[in-house]
């Protein structure tokens, strides 16, 4: 999508206007996608450090996507009392993220897999000389280490 | 009679991936759901959606109640009732 930078002679009123909000869309489109991996990540991370109590209404919540009334009658507590608790477990988690860092961990390396993975593509596929694979491969390895 | 359009999480761990069910609102607990109309993927980039357009239009104008997370999922594809 090409919608910034407009250069300043093309760049009417109206369009000028309009950049920020079609951006601010962009971003939250963004945002939401992320919210759901992140939150499903979180709890497959975290999650068995929650109570079964809190573990019980959270998994409602995140993985059945049911709503916060539906979880309130079906436990018997108040849709409050769900919302409170749904809240507190994602500080929780997030607490967790903070201190550990193994999602972030995770989905870094997970990325640079996916390179090397993508330079034994080229060198199948592409025909690209070993001596450089093996360069590459081996530079990509070198971070993980560091990483971990 | 409540039905609810929701997603329905499969997939191992650390690899979520996404069904989206028609389900009875009144019986949320027990994992039964009424039609399987389409798949969600977070991991891809951007997500893969896969949606049956024609079973999606006909539940919502049956009435049925997309969840927030299905409804914009929904939007994304381009399907509105």
């Amino acid at each position: 999508m090409n919608c910034y930078p407009f250069s300043k002679e093309e760049t009417g009123v109206k369009k000028k206007y309009l950049t920020p909000v079609l951006l601010l869309c962009m971003i939250t489109k963004v945002m939401n996608v992320n919210e759901i991996l992140e939150q499903a990540l979180l709890y497959d991370f975290y999650g068995e450090l929650l109570t079964d109590h809190q573990k019980d209404i959270y998994e409602q919540f995140v993985l059945e996507d049911l709503s916060l009334s539906e979880i309130a009658q079906d436990a018997g507590i108040s849709r409050q009392g769900v919302h409170d608790l749904v809240k507190r477990c994602q500080k929780i988690l997030e607490g967790y993220e903070v201190r550990l860092h193994l999602v972030e961990k995770f989905l870094s390396i997970k990325e640079k897999v996916h390179k090397i993975n993508e330079v034994l593509d080229s060198y199948e596929k592409q025909g690209m000389e070993p001596e450089k694979m093996a360069e590459r491969i081996r530079k990509i390895s070198d971070t993980i280490i560091e990483e971990l | 009679m409540a039905v609810k359009i929701r997603l329905k999480r499969m997939g191992q761990k650390k690899a979520p991936f996404y069904r989206i069910v028609v389900a009875d609102s009144r019986s949320p607990r027990d994992g039964k759901f009424i039609e399987e109309i389409g798949t969600y993927d977070p991991n891809l980039e951007p997500s893969g959606i896969k949606v049956d357009e024609e079973a999606a239009k006909k539940w919502l104008n049956n009435g049925a109640q997309p969840t927030e997370v299905v409804g914009k999922i929904l939007k994304a594809a381009g399907i509105e009732k």
